[in-house]
């Protein structure tokens, strides 16, 4: 996380790298100068180091240019969106080439074929905008909806609330166009083998998203929000497994333990109750209002059974609001404390109140600030240690984390739900994948990228020779 | 976001810069609320990426020259401070490091003297009043001149009205409710003096008596938020000794430029020995339409009488009253009070319409992008006639609506509430 004081200012307009990217490319699209390269290598989390160039594609074959002249000049690449990513997946970890895709924003509907044709670039919610007219909306919608790309998402297979009921990003690609390492274009659908499954999630290290079929719904008729606060963290994941096993399949489900709600109502004033060790936000939703109702009375019985206090929305206001609550988690944490590790497990629902329970008691023994949200419906929690690097130690930190993982890893859960393992979990992958497994996912990153220069650093760990 | 400013820039000014930027945790958030972001597609032009080019020039990492180009694109709008869920105060770090850089600045002779001579002319209404008429025979002549001279001259509204000065005391009507203290603004006494005018009617109308204290000045924002920080704690210290905020209820400003600027006076003197002065002050500081809106959820607001036909009001927040200020529903709930009018909300309704102070003569290029996106974005509600509560936004607004050929009335919105009353609406 080094801020690289009076770092050496880099190539100038004659390194080859540089000279080579404006052969190829516009000048508006090469940023060169130490004041433009500063400001490409972090992420929501990480500071990395410093690129020698950054370009701003506007179309494939802008990409395909950029991918050649670093091929030729043998340095890394790393694309980047919004650089709203919270696992170090943008922030680059050696000096190169940064493609960041914000001004790729071409998106086309087509209503009859239910399809988006988006750029990398495009803004998330940008999709339901233009969608919704004809009837549509595109759901996976992470926190950082109004803010991160759909290049992004799709590195990264962001989830969100919705996920639950109607999946993860992956779960509404119909098609794909990469930049392979090489510079080669691919149209990759999901017929035979499932290529465009390998690079959704694959965080940059294998290819370069350029485009994306989308696959659009018509939203639900209606939709019913209640909000139930408990006084244990974990009587709140026991109510969400009793919810689900009566039978309801709201279609978001979403966590927020004490500190989580108290630093969003610092922020915001919603009225959320401050005194409560968890606050779970759930809608249910279709298009048949009976079935709907029924539903939330189904979890509103649950909740009511786990020890939990329910407060119905009673409009659509009220509702967006507490929902406004949830999605403010994230970067509202910053007013605890600087700086956050962000851990983003999976496990499953039956194990969700001890796994909770332990979780709380790590942090309970720790010197740290530790909180916890998350989408519980799919056992998706995002346990953030908390920290000041001006008087914290990182190892510390790192050591938390990775018990933390552990703890997940122990009841059947895996690293990452939706953030991607980038550079934050990379350690913990040799606990979560076996030896022969990581093998065969370095051999698909070595056919794909043979010299290593797609996004180094990331996601898998180094291979540990004899 | 960790940072050594605290060393490097010691005292008052450099814990206002530490502390904003230690607040950014670069989550991006305020990406899609930055004008220059939505322009131009790069981190260098967005918040996040402005507070860490600060962050470096502050710490010697980055030579000033190097950021100064996308430092300047900053409109200041703050659009990114309501976005914020960390709650940096992004106005103030940009305003401070403004001030602290300026003196720095490698400037040529020509840039210095139309900087000059804009923070000259602005805040003496009658020079001011003087060049607008200059500047309305020159008109013709637009074409002809370089970028630079064109950007004023086109924001010039066809006719420029007499000045009106303002009594030093204006008698509460009937039964007196209050008494306030009035900043008159600059530019606006030369360009919209019905602004005053009306601001005095409406008051009166309601039992407020008004007083306009004698050697009052500029509020010192434009000075302070161009980086020249001498020539606004002059004009800061200026008004701190002409207002005694104990006299009054309120310190009204009808500027919403204005009324950020008083309110920022603690802060501007953070450290300093007036620092305790400027807060009484600051605390007595109200935009007009928030003085209003109190009178009427008090139920002392006189009713306006009715629209003669059913009107539509798009109402176009000032980013220094939504954003800077935070007073979004007073205005609304005022208009709203006039029986016949409804208000429309603008697409995009919080992104700044590139006047932004003395933004619209500094960067006339990207200031008149927005300004054509903001008419377009306006003119989509098809409006009867567009209020706001800023003299800068209204001479952009104006000047690009009537460009995108409507004749739509560009009003304060304490002018349609004087209409109302007039029975003129």
């Amino acid at each position: 996380m080094g801020s690289g004081k009076r770092q050496a200012s880099g190539p100038t307009s004659h390194s080859p790298l540089v000279t080579d990217l404006l052969r190829r490319l516009a000048p508006h699209q090469v940023l060169t100068s130490l004041a433009e390269r500063r400001n490409y290598r972090y992420d929501a989390i990480q500071f990395g180091e410093t690129p020698l160039a950054v370009v701003l594609p506007e179309t494939t074959a802008d990409v395909v240019a950029a991918v050649q002249a670093a091929r030729a000049a043998g340095v890394p690449v790393v694309g980047r969106g919004a650089a709203s990513g919270l696992s170090g997946g943008a922030a680059p970890t050696a000096p190169g080439l940064v493609i960041s895709f914000t001004r790729m924003t071409g998106l086309r509907i087509d209503p009859a074929r239910r399809e988006a044709r988006a750029q990398a670039g495009v803004v998330t919610l940008a999709v339901s905008e233009a969608a919704r007219p004809h009837g549509l909306i595109y759901p996976p919608d992470p926190a950082s909806f109004r803010t991160s790309t759909i290049g992004g998402n799709l590195a990264e297979n962001a989830g969100g609330p919705m996920c639950f009921k109607y999946g993860v990003t992956g779960d509404y690609v119909r098609a794909l166009q990469v930049v392979d390492a090489a510079g080669e274009v691919h149209e990759l659908t999901r017929d035979a083998y499932d290529l465009a499954g390998l690079f959704i999630g694959s965080e940059g290290t294998l290819g370069l998203m350029t485009e994306a079929t989308l696959r659009l719904v018509p939203p639900p008729l209606v939709t019913r929000t209640l909000m139930a606060h408990f006084p244990e963290v974990g009587e709140c994941a026991e109510a969400v497994s009793q919810a689900i096993a009566a039978g309801a399949v709201p279609s978001k489900l979403e966590f927020m333990d004490r500190a989580c709600t108290n630093a969003v109502e610092d922020y915001l004033s919603l009225g959320l109750p401050r005194g409560a060790e968890a606050v779970l936000l759930v809608d249910t939703d279709g298009d048949d209002l009976p079935t709907v109702e029924e539903e939330r009375a189904l979890v509103e019985a649950a909740c009511v059974a786990a020890g939990g206090t329910v407060r119905r929305a009673g409009t659509d206001a009220e509702a967006a609001a507490l929902w406004q609550a949830r999605r403010s988690v994230s970067p509202a944490l910053g007013r605890i404390r600087p700086q956050r590790m962000n851990e983003d497990i999976a496990v499953p629902r039956s194990a969700l109140p001890e796994v909770v329970r332990e979780i709380r008691a790590l942090g309970d023994a720790s010197p740290f600030t530790v909180v916890q949200f998350g989408h519980i419906g799919d056992g998706n929690l995002h346990p953030n240690i908390l920290f000041d690097p001006r008087h914290d130690d990182p190892h510390a930190v790192h050591d938390l984390a990775h018990r933390i993982a552990l703890v997940a890893l122990r009841h059947g859960g895996v690293l990452s739900g939706e953030h991607g393992i980038g550079t934050m979990k990379r350690d913990f992958m040799r606990d979560a994948v076996d030896p022969v497994t990581l093998g065969a996912l370095w051999s698909v990153k070595r056919a794909l990228d043979p010299a290593g220069l797609l996004n180094p650093g990331k996601v898998l760990p180094e291979e540990v020779k004899g | 976001m960790n940072n050594e400013i605290r060393g490097a820039v010691p005292g008052g000014q450099g814990e206002v810069m530490a502390h904003a930027v230690d607040a950014c945790v670069h989550c991006g958030f305020c990406l899609p609320a930055c004008p220059t972001y939505a322009l131009l597609g790069d981190e260098m032009d967005s918040p996040r990426g402005r507070i860490v080019l600060m962050k470096e020039v502050l710490e010697g990492a980055l030579p000033l020259a190097d950021a100064s180009p996308h430092l300047d694109r900053c409109l200041g709008c703050q659009g990114c401070v309501t976005a914020c869920p960390s709650g940096v105060p992004y106005g103030e770090l940009i305003t401070a490091f403004r001030g602290w850089s300026e003196p720095q600045r490698a400037r040529s002779p020509l840039d210095r003297a139309k900087r000059s001579a804009i923070l000259k002319i602005l805040p003496a209404p009658k020079v001011f009043s003087v060049a607008a008429r200059v500047g309305q025979y020159t008109k013709p002549l637009a074409p002809l001149l370089p970028a630079a001279l064109r950007a004023p001259l086109d924001l010039l509204p066809e006719t420029v009205p007499a000045m009106q000065p303002s009594p030093a005391v204006t008698p509460a009507r009937g039964v007196q409710r209050g008494r306030v203290a009035f900043l008159v603004g600059c530019a606006q006494q030369a360009l919209t003096p019905n602004f005053n005018a009306a601001t005095l009617r409406v008051l009166a109308r309601n039992g407020i008596e008004v007083v306009v204290p004698e050697g009052q000045g500029c509020c010192g924002a434009a000075a302070l938020h161009t980086g020249a920080r001498d020539e606004a704690l002059t004009l800061v210290r200026r008004n701190l000794a002409a207002f005694h905020p104990g006299d009054y209820d309120a310190i009204l400003s009808n500027a919403a430029g204005c009324g950020a600027g008083l309110k920022e006076y603690p802060m501007v003197l953070r450290g300093e020995h007036d620092e305790a002065r400027a807060r009484a002050f600051a605390a007595k500081v109200m935009d007009i339409s928030e003085y209003l809106h109190r009178l009427l959820q008090a139920g002392e607001l006189e009713p306006p009488l009715p629209a003669s036909r059913p009107i539509t009001v798009a109402y176009h927040d000032a980013c220094h009253l939504a954003h800077a200020q935070g007073v979004r529903a007073a205005p609304r709930a005022l208009l709203r009070f006039i029986p016949g009018v409804t208000v429309q909300e603008v697409p995009e309704g919080d992104l700044c319409c590139g006047s932004a102070g003395t933004y619209n003569l500094e960067q006339p290029e990207l200031a008149s992008q927005l300004g054509a996106r903001k008419a377009k974005n306006i003119l989509s509600t098809a409006p009867d006639l567009i209020a706001s509560g800023n003299i800068g936004c209204h001479t952009q607004i104006q000047s690009h609506v009537r460009r995108a050929g409507s004749r739509a009335p560009v009003l304060h919105t304490v002018e349609v509430l004087d209409r109302a009353y007039r029975g003129e609406l």
